[in-house]
C-alpha cells in the first residue's frame, strides 16, 4: 500500500509538466493515431468489411490499442533516460526512502496519463462514428492495464538506453513495427501462418485483441488477456531489475 | 550528543571496471562538525559521497549512519541526510517552486509544514522572484541555490555538499560560506568536498586529504599543518621553487639566514596547500594534463 502512495509521490513532478504543457502533449500523442485513422480508415478502408464488421469499427479499437503503446512508451523512455544521464535528477530518487517498485510505477504513470487522455478522446470519437462500438467497463480496465504495461516498457527502455540514438533505434525497430503489424489495422487471418506466429509473440497483438473484443462487446479472448498480464509483470520485473542494477 | 559519530565508513572501496575510484577509505564524522573532504579532481570525492549517501552501492566496505547500517533503498534513515550534488540535479522543464515541492513530497512532509519550510528557505536564499520560473531559464548560481533549498526542505541533520563553490565568483563563494556556517550553527553536521585548500582551512573543523582514492591524512587544519611544520621557508634552488617546513619560528629564521640572499626567499605560515604538497609530493592544482604540458 505504501509503495502505491509513494509511486504517486514520484509521479507528481511529471504530472506538473503534463499539466503545464497539455496542448503540446495532446498534439504529440494524437498525431499518430489520427494519421492511421485518416490513411487506413478513410483512405483505404471505405466500404471494406473486416472480420464481419465495418472497417472503421474494426480499426478504431486497433488505433486505441496502438495509442496505448505510442503515447506511453517513448515519452517515459525519453524522460527516464534524460533524468538519468543528462539532468542526473534520477539519482535524487535514491536519496529518499523510496522502494524500487514505487520508483518504477511512479515513472510509468506519466506515460499512462498521456495514454489515458488520448485513448479517451479516440474512444469518444469512435462512439460517435459507429454504432458497433460500446463503452464497456472491461474496455476501460483494459485500456488502463495496457497503458500501464507500455509505461513500464518505457521505464525499462529508459533505464537501458544511454542516449537519444539508442531510443530512436528502439522506436524504429520495436515500437513502430508493432503499430503496423499487430492486427491494429488489418486482420491477422490474412497473413501466412509463420508470420502470424511471429506476430503472436508481440505484446501489442494481445492488447489489440483484448481491446477489440471489449469495445465491440464480443467474448473475452482469455489467451490474449493472460498474455497481456504476463507482459505487464515482465516489464515491471525487468524495470525493477534494471533500476537496482543501474545504481552505480 | 555533540561529538558522537554520526557517519562512519569502514574500508570503503569502489571500482568501475578496472578503475579503482575509491581505494579503502575509513571515516568518522562527528555530530555538529564541518568535515572537509579535500582532494584534486578525480581523487574520488564524488564517488565517496555517493556511497556515504547510499546513492550508489559500494564495491566493498560499510557505511553506518547514526550507528545503523543502511539496508536497502527504502531505509528511513535516509530521511536524516540531505545532499547537494556536484552536478545540479533538478528537473529543468518545471518551475523552481515545483522542484522544491517535489522534494518535500518525496520526503513525505505534510503540505502545511512543507509550505512553512519552503517559505523560510526561499527567503533565506533570496529565491522569491524566481519561484515561478522554469529551472532551465536560471543561471548556474541560482540553480545551485534551488538545489540547496531542495536538499534542506526535509530538515536533514547531516548535509553533504559536493564542491558547492566550484565555479562560483568570490562574492557568491563567501555568501555560501556564510550560509554553511549558519546551517552548522543550527546544529547540522556538514560534510563538504572541495579542491580549494583555503576553503577547507576557512570552514572546516576537521579535514581529510584524499588522493587517488586513499586518505592521505585526517585532522583539524591546525593539526595537519603542525604535522608538516608550522612555518614554511620558500626559496629557489636553481630556478625551481622549493619549500622547507619548520615546527618553530627560530628554526625557520636560522635556515633562511643560511640561504644566499635573493628574491624569492620568504618565511610564511604553512597552509593546507603545503600539507597536500608535502604529503603527496605534488601540487593540488597540477592535474596530469598540466604536468604533461610543462
Ligand atoms: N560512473 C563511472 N564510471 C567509470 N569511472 C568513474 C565513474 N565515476 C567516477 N569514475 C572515476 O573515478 C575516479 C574518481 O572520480 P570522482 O569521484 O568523480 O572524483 P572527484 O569527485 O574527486 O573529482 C575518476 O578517475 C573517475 O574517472
Ligand atoms: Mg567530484
Amino acid at each position: 500500500m505504501s509503495a502505491l502512495t509513494d509511486s504517486f509521490r514520484i509521479a507528481w513532478i511529471d504530472m506538473c509538466f503534463i499539466r503545464r504543457n497539455i496542448a503540446t502533449v495532446l498534439i504529440t500523442c494524437l498525431v499518430t493515431p489520427l494519421l492511421y485513422l485518416a490513411a487506413f480508415g478513410y483512405g483505404l478502408g471505405d466500404g471494406i468489411t473486416m472480420d464481419g464488421y465495418d472497417y472503421i469499427s474494426f480499426m478504431i479499437p486497433g488505433v486505441v490499442a496502438l495509442t496505448t503503446l505510442t503515447a506511453c512508451v517513448s515519452s517515459v523512455a525519453t524522460k527516464v533516460m534524460l533524468q538519468r544521464t543528462y539532468y542526473q535528477s534520477f539519482d535524487e530518487l535514491f536519496l529518499c526512502s523510496m522502494s524500487p517498485s514505487a520508483i518504477v510505477l511512479g515513472k510509468a504513470y506519466a506515460g499512462m496519463a498521456r495514454g489515458l487522455i488520448s485513448c479517451a478522446l479516440l474512444y469518444a470519437m469512435g462512439l460517435l462514428l459507429t454504432p458497433d462500438l460500446h463503452l464497456t467497463p472491461s474496455a476501460v480496465v483494459l485500456i488502463v492495464a495496457s497503458c500501464l504495461t507500455y509505461g513500464l516498457l518505457g521505464v525499462a527502455s529508459g533505464l537501458l538506453a544511454n542516449s537519444h540514438l539508442t531510443l530512436n533505434l528502439f522506436n524504429s525497430l520495436v515500437v513502430l513495427p508493432m503499430t503496423f503489424l499487430c492486427g491494429t489495422v488489418f486482420s491477422l487471418d490474412s497473413l501466412p501462418g509463420a508470420i502470424q506466429d511471429a506476430i503472436l509473440i508481440l505484446p501489442l497483438t494481445h492488447s489489440t485483441e483484448c481491446l477489440r473484443s471489449a469495445m465491440l462487446g464480443t467474448g473475452v479472448p482469455w489467451v490474449s488477456l493472460a498474455a497481456m498480464l504476463i507482459y505487464m509483470a515482465a516489464f515491471y520485473s525487468l524495470s525493477v531489475h534494471l533500476l537496482t542494477r543501474s545504481r552505480r | 550528543m555533540k561529538g558522537d559519530t554520526v557517519v562512519s565508513a569502514k574500508g570503503l572501496v569502489k571500482r568501475f571496471g578496472d578503475v579503482t575510484a575509491v581505494d579503502g577509505i575509513d571515516l568518522d564524522i562527528r555530530e555538529g562538525e564541518i568535515f572537509g573532504f579535500l582532494g584534486p579532481n578525480g581523487a574520488g570525492k564524488t564517488t565517496t559521497i555517493r556511497m556515504l549517501t547510499m546513492m550508489a552501492p559500494a564495491t566493498s566496505g560499510t557505511v553506518e549512519i547514526q550507528g545503523r547500517t543502511v539496508s536497502g533503498l527504502s531505509d528511513p534513515v535516509k530521511e536524516r541526510i540531505g545532499i547537494v550534488q556536484q552536478h545540479i540535479a533538478l528537473d529543468r522543464d518545471v518551475t523552481v517552486r515545483e522542484n522544491i515541492r517535489y522534494h518535500a513530497i518525496l520526503h513525505r512532509i505534510p503540505a502545511k509544514e512543507a509550505g512553512r519550510r519552503m517559505e523560510e528557505l526561499v527567503g533565506m536564499m533570496g529565491l522569491e522572484p524566481y519561484l515561478d520560473r522554469l529551472v532551465v531559464n536560471l543561471s548556474g548560481g541560482w540553480k545551485r541555490r534551488v538545489a540547496i533549498v531542495c536538499a534542506l526542505v526535509h530538515d536533514p541533520s547531516i548535509l553533504f555538499l559536493d564542491e558547492p563553490t566550484a565555479g562560483l565568483d568570490t562574492q557568491s563563494r563567501h555568501m555560501l560560506w556564510d550560509l554553511i556556517c549558519r546551517l552548522n550553527s543550527d546544529g547540522r553536521t556538514i560534510f563538504i568536498t572541495t579542491h580549494y585548500m583555503d576553503e577547507a582551512e576557512e570552514l572546516c573543523d576537521r579535514t581529510a586529504i584524499i588522493d587517488h582514492g586513499r586518505t592521505v591524512c585526517i585532522g583539524t587544519p591546525a593539526e595537519l599543518m603542525d604535522s608538516v611544520g608550522r612555518w614554511t621557508v620558500e626559496y629557489r634552488d636553481s630556478g625551481t621553487k622549493v619549500c622547507r617546513y619548520f615546527p618553530d619560528w627560530d628554526g625557520a629564521i636560522r635556515f633562511r639566514d643560511s640561504l644566499p640572499a635573493g628574491p624569492g626567499v620568504a618565511i610564511r605560515a604553512t597552509s593546507l596547500e603545503d600539507v597536500f604538497l608535502e604529503m603527496t609530493g605534488r601540487d593540488v592544482q597540477a592535474t596530469e594534463e598540466v604536468r604533461f604540458r610543462i
